[in-house]
């Protein structure tokens, strides 16, 4: 395990407070009736509870959880989505999401000047993308359907680009959301190639996914997020033992 | 102030690939295509011509290059709000998965306008032509003007597409505002055309400023004061000012209500 200053991505007890609104004041209206009927129509969800650990250089930590414990919220706050509540975070170098592939392309746009537009999103530079535009077109096999709309693309297609981009950023963290789960097993194939490229390169990866299989493969390390908190932060397979446990007692309690 | 330096410096590539983005998506599936840059405003010029130099005269000689003169900057003012007010909103989906940093998406919705004004002055400079209108050399003051603009237009912005993530009302109230703020501005009148009255009143109307150097550069070839210059310029510097302070004050809640 890194020690903490060392280490990449560094949480000290970070919180994550939501409001959850049950109606919310979209309009100037509806905010002058809450005002004088003086009713507070949110309440407060917290999606983390005080959650630290740290992540180094190289480690490719899965994070495990049941839907709604906080492993998107997480994510997000690596990437800069989301500034917590409260607690320290620390992310050194440059990050780039996977997180629901395609965000950000337009589909009047051509696959083409949608790389340009995509990569200067993720923080490349046109140069970047120019030297790179290459790579990513070897990636997303198109042929001639690059100087098309994207709007005309399968979604196979789409997701080949999308994630072509994302992975030409060259980041240093690369944050994985449940991505794999979509596309055929060719294009999973693929994916996992190159992310065990990035592992090669001693790149740090933080993926998110119910696959346990996945999580053995691909991770050195794994958390398990539990309503907002930590349960376990230990090698995959005995994280991964627990999750069933966790997945087992909420069935027994609920049947 | 300096961290909008930093960022527009930082994402400056991005800029312009939003706006040219924003261009070409309007303009992409019409069979003109780019060519209504230029011939939206001529026919707005051809309609303005033809009702105040057959139906309606009008004392002001060359009345139809008296309105253009201001009708085209305030032209980009108003488009550039109503592009930006939905541009934040627009782009929520992008910003709940990556992180971009937020004023990207005005400061892009007021340079596409920027663009089209730019263009704009083409059939300006057609119309003129036809007219035989003086082509004064005090075009070339006209960038100091533009200026002053452009920092309000982007103060505004910022203001509005922040505060239309809160309250969806603002995009619909900005389409009452906007025209009201036409009557009010000097556009198809002149200040000294108005009541001694009322033109105290009409002082207090920051476009007057604004739009000031435009007819005088175009309509009556003669420069502004330095003084109107740099008030135009002050305008233009306090509403970017005050527009991003609020703007920068909430960006980061943004997120969680787009």
């Amino acid at each position: 395990m890194s020690r903490p200053d060392a280490a990449r991505i560094c949480f000290e007890n970070v919180e994550q407070r939501f409001r959850v609104v049950r109606e919310r004041p979209d309009t100037l209206r509806e905010a002058f009736a809450h005002l004088f009927r003086n009713q507070t129509s949110y309440h407060s969800f917290q999606a983390l509870k005080g959650v630290s650990f740290s992540i180094g250089d190289g480690d490719a930590m899965g994070i495990v959880g049941r839907n709604g414990s906080g492993k998107s919220t997480l994510l997000k706050i690596i990437a800069g989505v989301y500034r917590p509540t409260s607690g320290q975070i620390r992310v050194v170098g440059k990050v780039a999401p996977l997180i629901e592939l395609g965000a950000g392309f337009h589909g009047d746009l051509t696959g083409r000047e949608n790389i340009v537009l995509n990569g200067l999103l993720l923080g490349l530079s046109k140069k970047e993308i120019r030297n790179r535009e290459g790579q990513i077109l070897d990636f997303a096999e198109l042929g001639d359907f690059i100087d098309s709309p994207v709007k005309q693309y399968s979604s196979g297609m789409y997701m080949r680009l999308a994630f072509a981009v994302a992975t030409a950023v060259d980041p240093n963290i690369l944050l994985i959301d449940e991505i794999l789960a979509v596309g055929d097993e060719a294009f999973q194939q693929k994916c996992l190639v190159r992310i065990n490229d990035f592992r090669a390169r001693g790149k740090t990866i933080v993926f998110v996914s119910h696959s346990a299989e996945a999580v053995c493969n691909l991770c050195n390390r794994a958390l398990l997020l539990h309503e907002g908190m930590i349960l376990a932060d230990d090698t995959p397979r005995r994280v991964v033992e627990k999750y069933a446990e966790v997945i087992h007692n909420a069935e027994a309690v609920s049947k | 102030m300096w961290q909008l330096l930093r960022e527009t410096q930082k994402n400056r590539e991005l800029i312009w690939a939003l706006a040219l983005k924003d261009l070409q998506v309007r303009y992409k599936r019409s069979a003109l295509g780019f060519l209504w840059a230029l011939l939206n405003p001529l026919f707005t010029m051809i309609i303005l011509t033809v009702v105040f130099s057959t139906l309606m005269r009008v004392a002001i000689p060359y009345y139809p290059i008296f309105i253009i003169s201001t009708l085209l900057p305030w032209t980009f003012f108003a488009q550039s709000l109503s592009y930006a007010a939905d541009s934040i909103v627009a782009n929520g989906e992008l910003l709940k998965k990556v992180y971009v940093a937020k004023s990207v998406f005005p400061m892009a919705a007021v340079l596409s306008n920027l663009i089209n004004f730019t263009f704009s002055l083409i059939p300006l400079m057609a119309l003129l032509v036809l007219f035989r209108f003086p082509f004064h050399w005090t075009w070339i003051y006209l960038p100091i003007p533009l200026f002053g603009l452009f920092l309000f237009a982007l103060g505004c912005s910022f203001f509005f597409s922040m505060a239309n993530v809160f309250f969806r009302d603002m995009a619909h109230i900005l389409q009452v505002i906007l025209p009201a703020w036409f009557y009010l501005s000097p556009i198809i009148f002149s200040l000294d055309l108005l009541p001694q009255k009322y033109r105290l009143l009409f002082r207090l109307n920051p476009m007057l400023y604004l739009l000031n150097g435009f007819r005088l550069a175009i309509y009556y070839g003669l420069l502004p004061s330095p003084q109107s210059a740099a008030a135009s310029l002050a305008v233009g510097a306090a509403a970017l000012f005050l527009g991003y302070r609020l703007f920068s004050r909430y960006q980061n809640s943004l997120v969680f209500y787009v």
